[in-house]
């Protein structure tokens, strides 16, 4: 089981900070999303906790261990990414970048062994990828190719996941079904997952903990119904969407409100709300 | 989305991994067996080729008599001995060395900068060494006891000096960021290039050495050449393929490779070191010899795919044979005078490599 933890962690790109002061506890088990708008940081945050950049200030532990400290190989062994829009080298197979999610547990003359090869196609079958072992990736989609990191990310085997935007340019139907894998992963292996969303309706179905960052700070944080309210979407988004509740689960959903106008009847739009 | 319980039926039934999905490793390594054999067949043409007549099979025998637990009871004269062991097969292992060399360091270096263009050319090592050989042609002092003179051990510093120079200034915070390396490399390069090209010009009578050196020979090679390119080959190769793996990884960006648990900086820096190292000792002996490094690794991708660990050893041992088959022409056309190696390369290399990319097209990098 592995805890993510971020101690008065403020991120920097050289003098211009992104976020500062960030205080957080990631628990196994739980799906955190990190929320906001375009460029208030989440991508950073991924980067950060993945140790590709050090905190300005501030500690990130994991296991009470400080990243910094530890390998990047026993960091991979622990934590693995999923990162945004990943560009994939054209002439590999799916099936040699899935086995890439093994280096972090091979020796420095080791080959993948049986047991790799096992565990990388278990990792693509879990992600509904295994159709796609022998195609060179420049034959696959984008989505095509989403599935493939996901299962990079499964086959290395961590007990925790960041993902930055992994739903990004997919179709509705293959969101639900990437987050629904994460999901039950997260849950059936006491996993941390850290997902950064832009899709505020996304992380209400499916975190249990939603950081909402604006202007280089949390703006709100704790379970979707206490973040995503009327209140804090408009402080962070400004007019323009609803804040409306899910009429089977129950959370809070988005809805955009053309114009400012409160005229406009969304509620038209989803049955039953009325209730 | 599949639900658990058929996830767990699922994955009985496909626990086995399709046997055609296993990288083609068993394939590969009868390939690096295959092509050494071809590579000791082609030593032994190499070495039999030339002006004096010496039959293929005196060749063969002179070849296995030199090595252990074989006895042939001498049946050829003397000279032909001293032809074979001390002309002809130094200059064959020479250019093989060198062809093996080129070939590898261009394969780190594509992978290093993720770039299909990348060779000694593009980060101005190839350009520093031809400006530390010009100088040693325009200066020579022969250094007694080592062998040869001036002009491979300053060519061999230019290499590595320009290499630290370039590093340096690529250098932004604690990255090396590829593009900047890369940027540098070109503009250091041209730099040094249009010195050597004014020292060119201005060397009077030296221009003859210079430009046949600039274009690649193997004219007057001699063991102690081999035993100074040698002991940088093997220590170089060693460490290429030790962190062949990583390279593979380095292939996605540095990014997922540090997320994938590769020191990615640590990597790159020595990775570089070994393949310059390499470079420099090959090019301080022969010149710049154009399209080996940029040939053979894209010949070996596109035939045995872009695996490093197996890309390595193939460019080598392709690398090596490629140049002992053009310094076969380079030596044979116009004899008894010879023509630059680069010439044979650049002639032979480039339609062979428009007719695999017409082939290949799709996914060359």
């Amino acid at each position: 089981m592995v805890k993510l933890e971020m101690q008065n962690v403020t991120l920097a790109y050289g003098p211009k900070v992104v976020v500062r002061d960030l205080n957080f506890q990631m628990r196994p088990g739980e799906m955190v999303g990190l929320v906001g708008p375009n460029g208030c940081g989440k991508s950073t945050i991924i980067k950060a906790l993945s140790r590709v950049i050090p905190p300005h200030s501030g500690r990130i532990l994991l296991n009470g261990k400080n990243i910094s400290q530890i390998s990047r190989k026993d960091l991979a062994r622990m934590l693995g990414v999923v990162p945004q829009m990943s560009l994939l080298p054209s002439v590999f197979t799916a099936f040699e970048i899935v086995l890439m999610g093994r280096n972090p547990h091979l020796g420095l003359f080791q080959y993948e062994g049986p047991r790799d090869m096992a565990i990388t196609w278990q990792a693509m079958e879990r992600a509904s990828t295994q159709h796609l072992a022998h195609r060179r990736i420049n034959e696959l989609s984008g989505g095509e190719i989403q599935g493939i990191v996901i299962a990079r990310v499964l086959a290395q085997e961590t007990e925790a996941i960041l993902l930055d935007e992994p739903t990004a340019n997919l179709d509705i139907g293959r969101q639900i079904e990437i987050l629904d894998l994460i999901k039950s992963l997260c849950r059936e292996n006491n996993m941390t997952v850290v997902a950064a969303l832009h899709d505020l309706n996304l992380a209400s179905q499916y975190c249990d903990q939603l950081m909402l960052i604006n202007n280089g700070r949390i703006h709100a944080e704790g379970t979707p119904a206490m973040v995503i309210n009327p209140e804090n979407i408009e402080e962070v988004y400004g007019g323009g969407s609803y804040v409306h509740t899910h009429p089977l689960s129950g959370l809070p959903a988005v809805l955009p409100h053309a114009g400012n106008s409160k005229h406009a009847k969304p509620q038209d739009v989803i049955e039953g709300d009325a209730v | 989305m599949i639900m658990p319980s058929q996830q767990a039926k699922l994955s009985h039934a496909s626990q086995v991994v399709p046997a055609a999905l296993y990288p083609r490793r068993r394939g590969r390594v009868y390939a690096i067996f295959g092509l050494l054999l071809l590579f000791g067949v082609t030593v032994a043409f190499a070495v039999t080729v030339g002006s004096a007549q010496i039959p293929l099979s005196t060749t063969i025998s002179i070849l296995l008599s030199k090595l252990p637990l074989v006895d042939i009871t001498p049946n050829w004269t003397s000279s032909f001995e001293t032809i074979i062991l001390e002309i002809r097969l130094p200059r064959v292992i020479l250019v093989g060395l060198v062809g093996a060399a080129l070939a590898i360091a261009g394969a780190t270096y594509q992978g290093l900068f993720r770039n299909p263009l990348a060779d000694p050319y593009l980060i101005g090592v190839a350009q520093g060494a031809a400006l530390g050989a010009v100088i040693g042609f325009l200066f020579p002092v022969t250094w007694f006891g080592i062998g040869f003179g001036t002009v491979p051990l300053l060519a061999f510093a230019g290499a590595l000096l320009s290499i630290a120079i370039v590093y340096n200034l690529a250098r932004v915070g604690g990255t090396l960021p590829v593009t900047t390396l890369i940027l540098a490399g070109v503009a250091l390069g041209a730099l040094l290039a249009a010195i050597v090209s004014y020292l060119i010009i201005t060397s009077g009578e030296q221009i003859h050495g210079i430009m046949f050196w600039i274009m690649g020979s193997f004219a007057l090679s001699q063991w102690s050449e081999v035993a100074f390119v040698l002991p940088y080959m093997v220590v170089g190769v060693t460490i290429l393929l030790i962190y062949a793996r990583s390279l593979n990884v380095m292939q996605l960006n540095e990014e997922q490779a540090q997320q994938l648990g590769v020191n990615v900086e640590k990597t790159k820096l020595i990775l570089l070191g070994a393949a310059t190292l390499i470079t420099a000792a090959a090019v301080s002996f022969v010149g710049i010899i154009g399209f080996v490094g940029i040939l053979i690794p894209h010949a070996v991708r596109l035939i045995w795919g872009p695996d490093y660990r197996f890309l390595l050893p193939l460019s080598i041992l392709v690398g090596a044979i490629f140049l002992t088959l053009a310094d076969i022409v380079a030596r044979t056309v116009l004899a008894p005078s010879e023509i630059p190696i680069g010439v044979i390369t650049a002639f032979c290399g480039a339609p062979f490599f428009l007719y695999l990319l017409r082939r290949r097209a799709k996914a060359l990098f």
